[in-house]
């Protein structure tokens, strides 16, 4: 129905967010309830020797102190979910080590104040490459045991390349290696015209949801647990959470929350705690995350360091890239984003030969976790920077360059792979259009425009979906889905389209993993093409039911009618009609004829559908202070087909704000000791409404073939190449090529200085 | 480890002595009691279950717990609940009338000016203590009005033009 598909409509949970009716997970008034405060490691890498429990148990309304022993974990394994608390070793500073639980905040606050943790400090590896170097310190002495369960596989469901040959001598603390080649590099690179090189370096980055990390766990009087947590999947937290403390599935129920931000960042960190507190103390536990320590103590974006050479002709094609990508892992151990950032790494281009090797090193800083099109703003920072570099080397215009190489659906990719459907070609068409590429000639002095593309490869998850007609008429859409970016609202308007409904008469509930159909968790942009395409068919299913009870009612063929608005009528002549709460009513009552009208879908999508985006830049630099002031933004996105404009433009513009803030502003920094030394907003800036620029989106439309009227998941693409192109445009406006971010002003200020440009600095 | 029964009888320099408070909170007169180091957002959201003031940061930077006190839009975070003794508080649950949605919440929906919703309470807020003090801001004024509320999802651009929407309907 062209009516509903591809309009834009407000969000369904509009309303009650700006009313503060909408419940988070710190919202809801528990009986009972107990309140858990953390003692964070001090040290980033120690052994620990004691702790001192008595002065925070005399705190008046502590109930308990509890250590990593204390907890009803069975599982042996190492990552986070399975080790909430430090058991002996502590591998980062941050790393909460014990859990105090009180009648009040207040009194879990001053009992965690009174808890004294005796360390015996171990050498703390905080350089990656260093860490990399066979004999060096080590950042874990004891062993890992086990992996890191179900979180490796679903942020984007790309392959993760072969395994390394084991050639080269490294440290212990690589613990992942991916190679991915093909062809001949230095033969390619060899018969180039121009090849290009460099090393990038991006720091760690925190997701910066505003919400921070908070959970809610209790026994029902059945002894079974209930987890009520900001989460982005309620299925894969409760199998983390059975496979830590070896509960039966049916013992643990989650409900997933309305989320208040989340982009990679909430997966089974605190829910293991709340969790073994409440089946410690059989009493309902919240654990809500102080800012200080969810920057702390969580599991931002890994730091990377990435050595790039490419080559090319002058007719402009590419020849061959060899990439050397080193992944900081911080403590994670089960997996890391070197397998996604060395396939993205070749962008969605063309390569004759590639030879592209990625390295996950441990070190004490943090737990690694998925942020936003994990592994993809590092890569394309890289290539995208030198993909200038060869075309200006080749004569060639840089966006010529890129669409002269860009895939299309067939060309087999660094993966092995044929591409899907893809919109590579489109995009690039579309953003060159834009007036800041077409006037980028006319800019004045200290101005310039960059222009950057990269993509992301969608992930894929069998999911399933209920919908059902109640007596009055209207449709409930039930899911497992966790509403991240505004799905429920697409799923309202494909329920509605394909069943024939107005999408006001839609509602579409979220439900926990005791009652719902199976989804994934929302992550590697896949929810609208998968549950999304589940959702269609259940509504198709549904209007089956319904179509034949009213072809009994009416007395005509089911293929003879259809659904308008509400109302099952003759095709051809209207006034033989029905409305679908008649018929819901014949079947909703006792004695009834008709089986409910309700259907159930399900996808099982074996095809990816990636998103590619394109961004311009248009910044101002200051000479004399090194400021890149960012004047405007546009992106082009292949989105497949919008179901709401609004809410795709909203990810869009979302997406190159947090582009925005890797390009220029946020960076987590530690002392050579591993202390951090960015833990507040304070120190920490992600981008504010002064510094954020107008926006442009042009939405492309490439229909994904398996995907729900041809969408497929938007949310990651449009962050992948927004700090490439900021980067593109300080060169373009001041000369000068950062391969380090944020491109904060010293850094650029240096950078000026060392091309030797405005030397001089203005002191009249 | 649990704690003994031995260790309940408590440190006296641990005791929290409740005060009395006493203010208007959306319009009703409310009292209540709060140790002396409780913050006005906590107070009220743990004592008057006014959870759409929501806690974003420890630092005063995020303003997702900005209401208004006295009119006047504050980071409740940064307010002890007893500097309120007397004071007028709307928050988000009392900032639409009548059962009608204010212009600027109005406003917020159409223009799709959040997404997450969880700085969107501090937004609104924030925005109303703008157009009280600057009925027809440019877009810049606005911009700057936002500095000490931050917002991860929209990159901002639908929340400046939600508040320039409510600012044309009221002008």
């Amino acid at each position: 129905m062209s009516d509903v598909i591809g309009v834009a409509r407000p969000r369904v949970d509009a309303p009650d967010k700006v009313t503060g009716a909408t419940r988070y997970a710190a919202d809801g008034y528990v009986h009972g309830l107990l309140h858990a405060r953390l003692v964070l490691a001090t040290e980033a890498h120690a052994l620990i020797r004691g702790i001192e429990r008595e002065a925070a148990l005399a705190v008046p309304g502590v109930v308990a102190v509890l250590s990593a022993g204390d907890l009803p974990i069975t599982s042996s394994d190492s990552d986070r979910t399975a080790e909430p608390l430090a058991r002996e070793e502590v591998v980062f500073a941050g790393q909460p080590v014990v859990v105090v639980v009180a009648e009040s905040e207040a009194a879990a606050e001053d009992g965690a104040e009174a808890v004294v943790v005796e360390y015996e400090a171990l050498d703390a590896v905080v350089d990656v490459e260093q860490a990399m170097q066979p004999g060096t310190a080590l950042a874990r002495r004891v062993e890992e045991a086990g992996d890191g369960g179900d979180l490796e596989s679903i942020h984007a469901g790309v392959d993760e390349g072969q395994d390394a040959d084991e050639e080269e001598q490294l440290s212990a603390n690589v613990v992942g290696r991916v190679t991915r080649g093909s062809g001949d590099v230095p033969a390619a690179l060899e018969a180039s015209d121009a090849v290009v090189s460099g090393t990038f370096r991006t720091p760690w980055v925190y997701q910066a949801y505003i919400e921070p990390q908070v959970c809610t766990a209790w026994l029902e009087p059945d002894g079974s647990l209930v987890v009520s947590t900001s989460t982005q999947g309620s299925f894969v937290t409760r199998g983390e959470l059975a496979r830590a403390f070896d509960l039966p599935l049916d013992r643990i129920r989650v409900v997933a929350e309305p989320l208040g931000g989340a982009f990679g960042g909430k997966f089974a960190l605190v829910e293991p705690l709340a969790a073994g507190a409440a089946l410690v103390l059989r009493r309902p536990v919240r654990l809500v995350l102080t800012r200080a320590e969810d920057f702390q103590a969580t599991n931002p974006a890994s730091a990377q360091v990435t050595h790039l050479r490419i080559g090319g002709r002058r007719d402009g094609t590419l020849t061959g890239i060899e990439a050397r990508m080193v992944v900081d892992r911080g403590s994670n151990a089960g997996w890391g984003v070197e397998g996604i950032t060395s396939l993205l790494v070749a962008g969605p281009y063309r390569w004759e030969a590639h030879d592209l090797r990625g390295y996950g090193v441990q070190t004490n800083r943090f737990t690694f976790g998925a942020y936003r099109g994990p592994g993809a703003p590092t890569a394309a920072f890289a290539l995208e920077s030198l993909l200038d570099e060869l075309a200006a080397e080749l004569e060639v215009d840089p966006l010529e360059l890129r669409l002269r190489n860009a895939v299309v659906q067939g060309d087999v990719g660094v993966s092995g792979s044929p591409f899907p459907v893809i919109g590579a070609v489109e995009v690039l068409e579309r953003i060159r259009e834009h007036p800041l590429w077409q006037e980028r000639a006319s800019l004045p002095e200290g101005e310039g425009v960059g222009v950057a593309a990269g993509y992301w490869p969608g992930g894929t998850e069998p999911a399933a979906a209920v919908c059902r007609v109640d007596k009055d008429g209207t449709m409930t859409v039930v899911t497992s889905a966790v509403d991240m970016s505004g799905v429920s609202t697409g799923f309202a308007a494909i329920a509605a389209a394909a069943f024939g409904l107005p999408p006001e008469k839609v509602r579409v509930v979220s439900a926990d993993t005791a009652s719902g159909p199976y989804a994934g968790a929302s992550g590697g942009s896949k929810v609208t093409y998968t549950v999304g395409a589940a959702v269609l068919r259940a509504a198709g299913a549904a209007r089956e039911k319904l179509l034949a009870a009213a072809s009994e009612e009416l007395e005509i063929a089911p293929g003879d009618l259809e659904v308008v608005d509400g109302v099952v009528r003759a095709v051809g002549a209207p006034d033989r009609s029905i409305t679908v709460e008649e018929i819901a009513g014949k079947a909703l009552r006792f004695g009834g004829r008709y089986e409910p009208i309700e259907g159930h879908g399900g996808s099982a999508q074996v095809r990816g559908a990636p998103s590619v985006s394109a961004h311009l830049a248009h910044v101002r630099v200051d000479r004399d202070t090194g400021e890149v002031e960012l004047l405007r933004m546009a992106i082009a996105q292949d989105v497949g087909r919008a179901i709401n404009p609004a809410l795709v433009e909203g990810q869009m513009r979302g997406g190159t704000t947090q582009g925005i803030g890797w390009a220029l502003f946020e960076e987590l920094t530690h002392d050579e000791n591993g202390q951090l030394e960015t833990g507040s907003f304070l120190d920490y800036a992600i981008p504010v409404a002064e510094r954020v620029p107008e926006i442009d989106t042009l939405i492309v439309e490439v229909p994904a073939p398996d995907g729900p009227f041809g969408a497929k998941g938007i949310g990651e693409a449009p962050v992948v190449p927004a700090a490439a192109a900021i980067a593109n445009a300080v060169d373009a406006a001041a000369g000068v090529r950062l391969r380090e971010l944020p491109m904060t002003p010293p850094r650029v200020w240096a950078a000026l200085q060392r091309a030797g440009s405005s030397a001089e600095p203005n002191i009249d | 480890m649990a704690r003994p029964e031995s260790a309940l009888a408590g440190n006296p320099a641990h005791r929290a002595v409740p005060e009395a408070l006493s203010l208007v909170v959306n319009g009703e007169r409310r009292s209540l009691e709060v140790e002396a180091r409780t913050l006005l957002v906590h107070a009220l959201r743990d004592s008057l279950g006014l959870t759409g003031t929501h806690v974003g940061c420890d630092t005063s930077q995020c303003g997702a717990c900005t209401v208004l006190l006295d009119g006047a839009a504050v980071k409740s975070c940064t307010v002890l609940a007893l500097q309120a003794d007397g004071a007028e508080v709307t928050t988000i649950e009392g900032f639409a009338t009548d059962g009608a949605l204010h212009p600027i919440q109005r406003a917020f929906v159409e223009h799709h000016g959040l997404q997450c919703g969880f700085c969107t309470p501090g937004m609104i807020l924030a925005a109303a203590d703008l157009l009280a003090r600057d009925p027809e801001p440019s877009d810049e004024t606005i911009r700057r009005a936002l500095r000490g509320n931050l917002c991860r999802c929209t990159g901002y651009q639908p929340i400046v033009e939600a508040i320039r929407a409510a600012a044309g309907e009221a002008a």
